[in-house]
């Protein structure tokens, strides 16, 4: 349902997005990448609001920034906050409906709010309504004209735990009635609960793809830094390199920097070789456990 | 379940949008105490008496005399500032603010012809503008007191030249990122000081032609406006759908946030 081709996009000399190739099918698709990775802006060269300057992006088979007709066939809720702020949410999705050209837009902006739960008979301007509600009307506009590729900029931000749940149990019901779900988050357990094949964006090229638990693994297997503090660094670092718990150690005053690619080995061993050796342990904690290294190092390993 | 959308349609339902969201109370308080500003300058001009000077002047000279003043007020006061000013105001944001605050993509990306996301733009911003101008640009004519022949030049005048810079600053809004900026700069760079040197250069101006209708009507030569009524109204409106035509040309070609 979507074909994106040896993509490139550059901003002058930025280069936000490079040679990315990937298919779509049916079901959820989410694109997982750090903050200013490329996911919008792949997001809005596949709605055909912005060309690539390499490369093809076909919706249904078509572009959708000369094609008018595919673009009926899309629904997209951007990441960006604004909204016709004056607007209350019925007439903002009502609107949406009119300019899709649905048979009956007053009823299908009935349908849409109640499925994200918003009152439809609500007075009060979008401009009013908290990031949450904002959210809710847009994934609302977004499917009021049931379209048949959903594409979702980071659409979970904001939402409280029960609508989280809410959203993604409705995000399957769509896949299951056979809608392509595109769905952007930079958190990785949001994207483990929609249970979807992950493509991962990072430095605007595709790092890596394949479902949760495949990418899981990889990146348990990447290699890990560690750094710990302890009375006898030189000692303690020593003990360590020799018995192959890890793979190299940095020592300063204070403690060492390891690394290891067994993390499960070394987690184990690491405080009965320090009884054995009576040296007092202080701390001990990952330096690159957080998300953006994981996501350079999927980057770098290609 | 959803369909292309026609022309008539698209331009009906941006124009609801685009509407609401221009009517802001700020704007529309400044630019109403503008309009009174001008009236008042109008009704300060009219209770003013011509200098009778020595030999006094004849009945038919001071007239004369209050006619030319009038058509200076109004054409200074008014074309130069006003009726740009309140068009820059409402069509430069009618496309600009939606391109500006990422609303853009929810008139953008929908099965419409871009032509009737310019037209609605253009439509939103007219109804705004017009009575903005037209009500004290007709009371300013009128407390000159200088004959019913200013007032209708005055209302033809503002009619035509609200058209033709509401459309032009609907382009200018998707152009460049800060339309008031670049739009003053206009009003007073092109509009008012290039389009003084003479009316070779009033014609590459939408002022020349408004100056043309004055001229015309109340036979005060202003020296901007030496071609006809036809020319002073037919020109601008030609202006008008060129710009259109442009600014839907660049909604095709536009990069949205």
């Amino acid at each position: 349902m979507v074909v994106v081709s040896n993509v490139t996009k550059a901003f002058g000399d930025v280069v936000a997005v490079s040679d990315v190739s990937f298919t779509v099918g049916p079901g959820i698709t989410a694109l997982l990448g750090p903050n200013g990775a490329g996911k919008s802006t792949l997001f809005r060269m596949l709605c055909g609001l912005a060309p690539p300057t390499r490369g093809t992006v076909r919706v249904l088979g078509r572009d959708a920034r000369t094609d008018t007709a595919v673009r009926g066939q899309i629904g997209l809720a951007p990441q960006q906050d604004g909204l016709f702020d004056r607007l209350d949410a019925f007439q903002f999705v009502e609107i949406a409906a009119t300019m899709h050209g649905v048979d009956d837009p007053r009823a299908a902006a009935h349908r849409v709010l109640d499925i994200v739960q918003l009152d439809a008979s609500d007075p009060k301007s979008v401009g009013a309504y908290s990031k949450g509600m904002r959210q809710r009307v847009k994934l609302a506009a977004a499917l009021v004209n049931d379209p048949a590729v959903l594409v979702l900029d980071e659409p979970l931000t904001g939402l409280d735990p029960v609508q989280r749940r809410r959203m993604i149990a409705l995000f399957n019901e769509l896949a299951a009635a056979g809608k392509c779900l595109l769905v952007s988050s930079h958190v990785l357990d949001e994207v483990a609960r929609l249970g979807s094949r992950i493509l991962v964006i990072a430095q605007g090229r595709l790092a890596a793809s394949g479902d949760y638990h495949a990418l899981r693994e990889l990146m348990d297997d990447r290699p890990h830094r560690i750094r710990v503090e302890a009375d006898d660094p030189r000692r303690l670092a020593a003990a360590l390199l020799g018995r192959a718990v890890v793979d190299g150690a940095r020592v300063d005053a204070e403690g060492i920097e390891l690394d290891t690619l067994d993390v499960d080995t070394f987690g184990r061993q690491i405080a009965p070789i320090a009884r054995e050796l009576d040296v007092r342990l202080r701390g001990v904690r990952p330096l690159d456990d957080d998300l953006e290294s994981v996501f350079r190092y999927l980057v770098e390993r290609r | 379940m959803s369909g292309t959308v026609s022309l008539f349609d698209s331009v009906r339902v941006v124009y609801r949008v685009l509407l609401r969201q221009l009517l802001t109370r700020g704007r529309l308080t400044a630019l109403v105490v503008i309009g009174a500003v001008v009236v008042l300058l109008g009704w300060l001009v009219g209770r003013t008496a011509p200098d009778e000077g020595f030999p006094p002047l004849s009945a038919a000279e001071i007239a004369m005399q209050q006619l030319e003043d009038g058509v200076f007020v109004v054409s200074l006061v008014g074309f130069t500032l006003l009726v740009p000013i309140v068009a820059l105001v409402f069509a430069g944001a009618s496309l600009g603010d939606p391109r500006d605050d990422g609303t853009l993509v929810y008139l953008w990306l929908r099965p419409m012809p871009r032509a009737g996301l310019a037209v609605g733009a253009w439509l939103s911003a007219i109804t705004v503008s017009l009575p903005l101008t037209l009500v004290p640009m007709t009371l300013t004519a009128i407390v000159l007191d200088a004959g019913s022949e200013l007032v209708a030049a005055s209302v033809i005048a503002t009619i035509v030249g609200i058209l033709a810079y509401s459309a032009i600053f609907v382009l200018l809004g998707l152009v460049v990122k800060n339309p008031i900026v670049w739009g003053l700069g206009y009003i007073l760079i092109w509009e008012g000081l290039v389009a003084s040197f003479g009316s070779a250069a009033a014609k590459v101006a939408v002022r020349g032609y408004l100056s043309s209708i004055l001229t015309d009507r109340t036979g005060v030569d202003l020296a901007l406006g030496d071609l006809s009524q036809t020319a002073g109204i037919v020109v601008p409106l030609v202006v008008a759908v060129v710009a259109l035509a442009l600014a839907t040309l660049r909604l095709d070609r536009l990069e949205v946030a």
